[in-house]
């Protein structure tokens, strides 16, 4: 069978971390490219097959589901292959272990190198220099390799040595500045992390990129994506505003940008539900007022344009509220969209899993049970190619999974000499209780 | 050279996601002929104005949208407008609509439509996708965030839900258009195929990396839902914090980044032995007392020097910084953060730069976003079309 996989036969050496990195190289596996996690059983990378080494079932529920949330609050004694909140991003990947700290399994690493057409990395700056793993040695170990790096803050410059995870990236690159309530400051803004999605993503654009160059000429190159920086591209108008005009822009709420009026979360029937709704032209609002039974409030004819509307924004909202509060959230949803009026639920994770529409078009695919978690639906990817096997080809690759492949098969090692590798720890099955504890 | 020189994409997309999947690939080296409808792109209403001065060819949304392409003005709306876009993929490696579904197939811009003409990767980036009950509901930047499984997890448990700033959402999924774009493009020039690439919104959302698909999994785990929490720090410390001139976000909840933060913050207190033990985070107290010492420290401090001594103790800390923050900041400058364009009828002006640095083939501006029909008789003309048949379409209003 032709897969038409567009990055068939694309080898990667994947050193990332956390949801940046990891997710940038997810991409790619998904695009076909072979991507071989190096994983060191003596060292816990934070965040990056989960929150602890130690996770148990008292610590799951001291923190949120998104982190916490294992299978059954009990991860179990491999809590690193079962986690929410990074298994996903193993999809299509395989999972190799060497401990790069000794000789013998640096010479693993560069070994893997040799054979890899990209190599990806965001770990703490100086990481891989300290392992003698810099971009000269190794470009030296394969010339035409592209090096794929996502820093925090940037490998240049005074902030080189700056840490952070999303929510840091967010704060520097202007997102957070931009979320929160309206009446109140942006102490009570709850953290984010879109600045590891959107660092992810272009990490995989560039790197894509790189490769279509690379198969054309046959050149490698390095990448250099600094979180922050592209976080910063989040936000253009924002950005602009202040360059060309000296304006600082702040928080709208859930107001909108582009001057509709009335866009807001309003309430819904029933406890914690909610229902957006964007009147995204003077029709949208037509039809709002329609549907709300023309009430007098809201058929005055300052109104009818989005200038006159934002001029007594506060009062439409109290009174939309009052209305909306009195609506069964799904039903108002599917007869506002019929009526033309943007709306849409907001969907906790829980009514994600049940909405008719996921359901309906196929995005739930069930992977098979594993010793660390059941049998459970993941989303595939976002793009549907109707020719390229771009789906969840293999499951997330457990820790070392892998090894028997890549000792064996990738690098052709002699028994004694996978015996020898054993022993020195670079083939694991676990992390070390020197790495857990750490 | 550029990294996807000899690529053109025929762009027929606007608003923001469509356009910012096709900058991706514009400024990296591809061509783009983006498909304007008469009067342009609704982004061209869109604020920033430069000099704060309305104008389609002044807005700030636009013009950073569209950096490095190419705009033919054509009425769709008409068959003969239609005619001229059939003619337009001949020139093109790839296709990307960003149309309702019902529209696309109206107008023939769907794969099995295209094919015909050239079989070419015809991506589509669709509110819902090309099938299902929803596949014909219309999206905003808010209920999109709030479809998408984090808007509900995100602002306090008193109050309403809470989007992101600006149009990020949209944005977001502009960036995955690129990853699937240039994935089609490898398949196309690898094995020499076509192909259908449907990219639903919706789905991008809910498959997130972040808090988004990892909440979702969790709900499947546990049955635990990831709810906004009451208040919003968590543990000692954490956070936003005001202070001498801004904000900054801190993490600092427990182990090793609550002892990073204790070395940032240098005061004797934190090393006493109440500080030491793990279990102070269940103290009822601790927070208030540690809040004692933080706070005057972090108001008697501007962002730069807390972000300074953060970096030198490695702790998780950041500042807030807003748009004229990046803009002015020597650091991000110095790196190429902003560059300038220029532009034909309104001189030079900055522009965001580039979002990552290839050392061979530079991310860069070949020229500014176009003015509204500025390529349309070259690309016309490209396109096997006479001087007087694209008069009499100019003529017709077919073309602008």
């Amino acid at each position: 069978m032709n897969d038409y996989l567009p990055l068939a036969g694309i080898r990667i050496c994947d050193f990332s971390a956390v949801w940046a990195g990891q997710s940038a190289t997810m991409y790619l596996a998904d695009m076909g490219a072979e991507c071989i996690k190096v994983e060191n059983p003596g060292i816990w990378n934070p965040m990056t097959r989960a929150a602890s080494a130690r996770m148990d079932p008292m610590m799951c529920m001291a923190i949120p589901p998104w982190l916490g949330g294992h299978p059954n609050n009990n991860p179990g004694p491999r809590p690193w292959n079962n986690s929410p909140a990074f298994i996903h991003v193993l999809r299509n990947k395989k999972s190799v272990t060497v401990d790069s700290r000794t000789p013998e399994g640096l010479e693993l690493v560069k070994q893997l190198l040799r054979i890899s057409d990209i190599t990806a990395e965001n770990l703490a700056i100086g990481t891989l220099e300290k392992l003698g793993l810099d971009d000269a040695a190794i470009r030296a170990i394969r010339p035409d390799i592209i090096i794929l790096h996502l820093p925090a803050f940037g490998r240049t410059g005074d902030y080189i040595q700056g840490r952070g995870y999303g929510a840091h990236m967010d704060a520097v690159g202007g997102s957070t500045i931009l979320r929160g309530y309206r009446d109140d400051a942006p102490m009570t803004n709850v953290q984010v992390f879109a600045g590891d999605f959107y660092a992810g993503m272009h990490g995989a654009v560039a790197a894509l990129a790189a490769l279509r160059h690379r198969r054309r000429t046959g050149e490698g190159q390095t990448i250099e994506a600094a979180q922050a920086e592209v976080s910063s591209q989040m936000f253009p108008q924002a950005a602009l505003d202040a360059a060309w005009n000296g304006r600082e822009h702040v928080s709208l709420g859930n107001r909108s940008l582009e001057g509709f009026v009335p866009n807001g979360v309003f309430p819904a029937r029933g406890e914690d539900a909610w229902i957006a709704i964007s009147c995204r032209s003077d029709a949208e609002w037509a039809a709002l007022t329609r549907h709300m039974g023309n009430p007098a409030w809201a058929t005055s004819p300052e109104l009818a344009t989005a200038a006159g509307r934002a001029a007594v924004e506060d009062m439409l909202e109290e009174r939309i509220a009052e209305w909306t509060a009195t609506q069964d959230q799904q039903q108002l949803f599917r007869e506002l969209q019929a009526a033309g009026v943007t709306a849409g639920p907001v969907l906790s994770a829980g009514d994600v899993t049940e909405d008719e529409h996921l359901a309906a078009t196929g995005v739930w695919k069930t992977l098979p049970a594993t010793d660390d978690y059941p049998e459970t639906p993941f989303s595939v990817p976002p793009y549907h190619f109707s020719k390229s096997n771009v789906g969840i080809r293999t499951t997330p690759a457990l820790f070392a999974q892998h090894n028997d492949y890549f000792y064996r098969e990738l690098l052709g090692l002699s028994e004694e000499e996978i015996a020898r590798h054993r022993e020195l720890g670079n083939i694991a099955e676990a992390f070390t209780p020197e790495a857990i504890m750490a | 050279m550029d990294a996807l020189e000899g690529l053109t994409i025929l762009d027929i997309s606007s608003h923001i996601a469509g356009p910012y999947t096709t900058k991706l690939v514009a400024d990296l080296g591809a061509r783009v002929i983006k498909v304007e409808r008469p009067g342009g792109d609704p982004a061209r209403q869109l604020g920033p104005w430069l000099g704060d001065e309305p104008g389609i060819e002044r807005s700030g949304t636009y013009q950073f949208l569209n950096t490095n392409k190419e705009s033919v003005v054509l009425d769709l709306g008409t068959e003969a407008g239609r005619a001229v876009l059939q003619d337009l993929v001949p020139l093109a490696d790839l296709v990307l609509v960003a149309l309702p579904p019902a529209k696309a197939e109206r107008l023939g811009l769907t794969y099995d439509a295209i094919r015909p003409v050239k079989d070419v990767p015809v991506v589509s980036l669709t509110n819902f996708g090309n099938a299902g009950p929803y596949r014909d509901y219309a999206l905003s930047e808010t209920v999109l965030f709030a479809m998408g499984g984090e808007m509900w997890s995100h602002g306090l448990l008193d109050r309403e839900p809470l989007k992101l700033g600006g149009m990020a959402a949209l944005m977001q999924c502009g960036a995955m258009g690129a990853i699937a774009a240039l994935g089609g493009a490898h398949a196309y020039e690898v094995h020499g195929i076509g192909q259908a690439i449907d990219v639903p919104l919706f789905e991008v959302q809910i498959n997130s990396v972040d808090r988004r698909s990892s909440s979702i999994l969790a709900y499947r785990f546990t049955g635990r839902v990831n709810s906004r929490p009451p208040g919003p720090s968590a543990g000692i410390a954490g956070g936003i914090y005001p202070c001498a001139d801004g904000y900054v976000e801190v993490t600092a909840s427990f182990g090793n980044y609550w002892n990073r933060f204790v070395e940032m913050i240098d005061d004797d207190t934190f090393r006493a032995p109440r500080w030491l033990d793990p279990m102070v985070v269940l103290d009822p107290t601790a927070k208030e007392d540690a809040d004692a010492v933080v706070y005057p420290w972090m108001l008697t401090r501007t962002r730069r020097e807390i972000w300074e001594a953060a970096r030198n103790a490695h702790a998780i800390v950041a500042p807030l910084f807003t748009g004229k923050d990046l803009y002015e900041d020597p650091v991000f400058r110095e790196r190429g953060l902003w560059t300038e364009v220029e532009h034909a009828t309104l001189g030079r002006f900055p522009m965001l730069g580039r979002p990552y640095q290839l050392d061979r083939t530079p991310w860069r501006i070949r020229h500014a976003a176009p003015m509204l029909g500025e390529h349309t008789r070259a690309v016309l003309d490209e396109a096997g079309y006479d001087a007087a048949k694209i008069d009499s379409l100019y003529a017709q209003g077919v073309v602008a």
